[in-house]
């Protein structure tokens, strides 16, 4: 079994017109798919992320507000998913909400050392 | 923190507790408010969805929402550079506030007197109370009301306008004024329920929801001392034997089934038990619209079928109805009680007398109920003919479809 990350982008223009009920059934629907795509009864590990950060370069010498411009690209969370091959990730990840509202899900391979 | 799995989360707590966040934020910050903090608790509302979403929710999530909404409003006002003391207000303090019920149904209560202000209309008044109380969006109540999304935009920006305008604040009147607008404030919830009940176009699912707003206004007055009476407890009766019917009273093609013909046995009897525990707790309903209703559709709701429905009782209770409100539609309605108990022939009589009514010769409830007492004597071609003149001056389609069908059975009868 190998580890495959789950980087989520975008979605927050669709997000923005959603009333609070339909914010509560998108929730909801996350947190079953988090469930569903998980070997175990929990939903995969993972966390989402703030969109305030910082870019550190050069030891501290340049300190950004990050973490980019370009709002699309901020990843707002990511998940770590269990798969045996690169395409079951990929089929695993079809059924992410974050599709209803224009978001990406990038899927990364964990190195198996 | 400790915390919980998000599946525990209750339903229509985002809506709920938009409202709930709007109000507190709302009384806190100022009336002027009122805009800044919707927005800032639905961000919050927004950010809550995304976090909560990876299976955790905060121990105490109505806390953690109005916390991250008021931090919102802080940095806005600090951008606008306008109070600088807000950087103290202590996040600990006003933690410890929102946790009391009582407070919380205090500012509710306030904010349902002034969303239900008589110097608004009858409809801003709607719309300000679902939008900010119900925390539905502008989508769900023109959909809800079947209105455009577009009108009921505007309408919004409007009626806050107005509302900013008359300058009300979240206060609850005076002890001798408190009484009387309460009734105003009961006349809205209950022009809202009806919004949801009345019709059965559209998304049920959306107009069941007006009616469990307004039950749940309904609830937060009763928490409290001071609009806790008979008037609203009676509408809380009315409300639950009404609703109680809900399902029963639409077809699976969405027409209306009147009550001759509804299946009992799917009436909610969860709902009836909780209307007659508050009918019991009225002492002196005889001057009380509400309680006279509640007491009629109660009859209706004990009955096991059309014909042992207790008229005598209904048409007693209408007679007290007429008495309070004289208007020509009560006494329309009390046509049909007074043919059960008195026979057609005498309630022909009575119809009669209404026809010096202008404004019922317009409308169809009339012809449809003389087409009723002409089919219960047997002279069913003057029922036909009656129940033509019905449809036509029936100015919803649903009403017309619902005739036709009725118009159909009476031409079957006929030949056989």
């Amino acid at each position: 079994m190998k580890q495959f990350l789950y980087l989520f982008r975008g979605g927050d223009e669709g997000y923005a017109q959603l009333s609070p009920e339909e914010m509560q059934n998108h929730m909801a629907k996350w947190n079953e798919w988090m469930i569903q795509i998980s070997k175990t009864d929990e939903p995969v590990p993972g966390l989402p992320l703030n969109n305030e950060g910082k870019v550190v370069e050069k030891g501290g010498e340049i300190i950004t507000d990050g973490p980019y411009p370009e709002g699309k690209e901020i990843v707002g969370g990511y998940v770590i998913v269990e798969a045996n091959t690169l395409d079951e990730a990929v089929e695993l990840s079809k059924g992410c909400p974050i599709f209803d509202f224009g978001g990406i899900v990038e899927v990364r391979e964990a190195v198996d050392m | 923190m400790s915390q919980k799995p998000v599946n525990q989360l209750v339903d229509h707590f985002f809506r709920n507790e938009f409202g709930k966040a709007v109000t507190l934020l709302t009384s806190k910050f100022g009336i002027q408010y009122l805009e800044i903090a919707e927005d800032a608790v639905q961000e919050a509302l927004g950010k809550a969805m995304q976090n909560w979403g990876f299976g955790k929710i905060p121990d105490n999530p109505s806390g953690w929402i109005i916390r991250v909404a008021q931090n919102k409003i802080i940095d806005y006002l600090r951008r606008q550079q306008k109070v600088f003391y807000a950087t103290q207000v202590p996040d600990q303090a006003y933690h410890e506030q929102i946790t009391s019920d009582e407070q919380f149904n205090d500012e509710m209560i306030k904010m349902i007197f002034a969303c239900c202000n008589p110097k608004l209309s009858a409809d801003y008044q709607i719309i300000l109370t679902l939008k900010i109380l119900g925390g539905l969006s502008i989508r769900e109540i023109a959909s809800a009301l079947l209105k455009k999304e577009e009108t009921i935009a505007k309408s919004y920006t409007r009626a806050k306008k107005q509302f900013q305008k008359e300058n009300l604040q979240l206060e609850l009147p005076e002890d001798e004024a408190i009484n009387d607008r309460l009734l105003m404030v009961l006349k809205t919830i209950y022009l809202l329920f009806n919004e949801g009940y009345k019709s059965t176009e559209g998304e049920q699912l959306i107009r069941r929801d007006l009616c469990e707003e307004a039950m749940r206004l309904n609830q937060l007055l009763l928490e409290n001392a001071s609009t806790n009476n008979e008037w609203s407890r009676s509408l809380m009766a009315l409300m639950h034997f009404q609703v109680a019917r809900f399902d029963s009273r639409v077809d699976e093609y969405g027409l209306a089934i009147s009550l001759t013909d509804q299946d009992r046995s799917k009436w909610d009897q969860r709902h009836i038990t909780f209307g007659n525990r508050y009918l019991t707790t009225i002492e002196n309903g005889i001057k009380n619209t509400y309680f006279i209703q509640a007491a009629i559709s109660g009859i209706h709701c004990a009955a096991k079928t059309w014909e042992d429905t207790n008229w005598t009782y209904i048409l007693m209770l209408y007679n007290h109805l007429y008495a309070l409100r004289p208007n020509p539609v009560v006494a329309l309605n009390r046509i049909y009680p007074f043919a059960m108990v008195h026979g057609a022939e005498a309630a022909l009589t009575e119809l009669n007398k209404l026809k010096t009514e202008s404004s019922l010769l317009s409308n169809h409830l009339l012809a449809a109920t003389e087409a009723e007492l002409h089919q219960q004597l047997g002279d069913l071609q003057e029922a036909i003919k009656l129940t033509e003149k019905a449809i036509d001056l029936a100015k919803n389609e649903k009403d017309k479809i619902f005739l036709s069908h009725k118009c159909e059975q009476l031409k079957k009868a006929m030949i056989l």
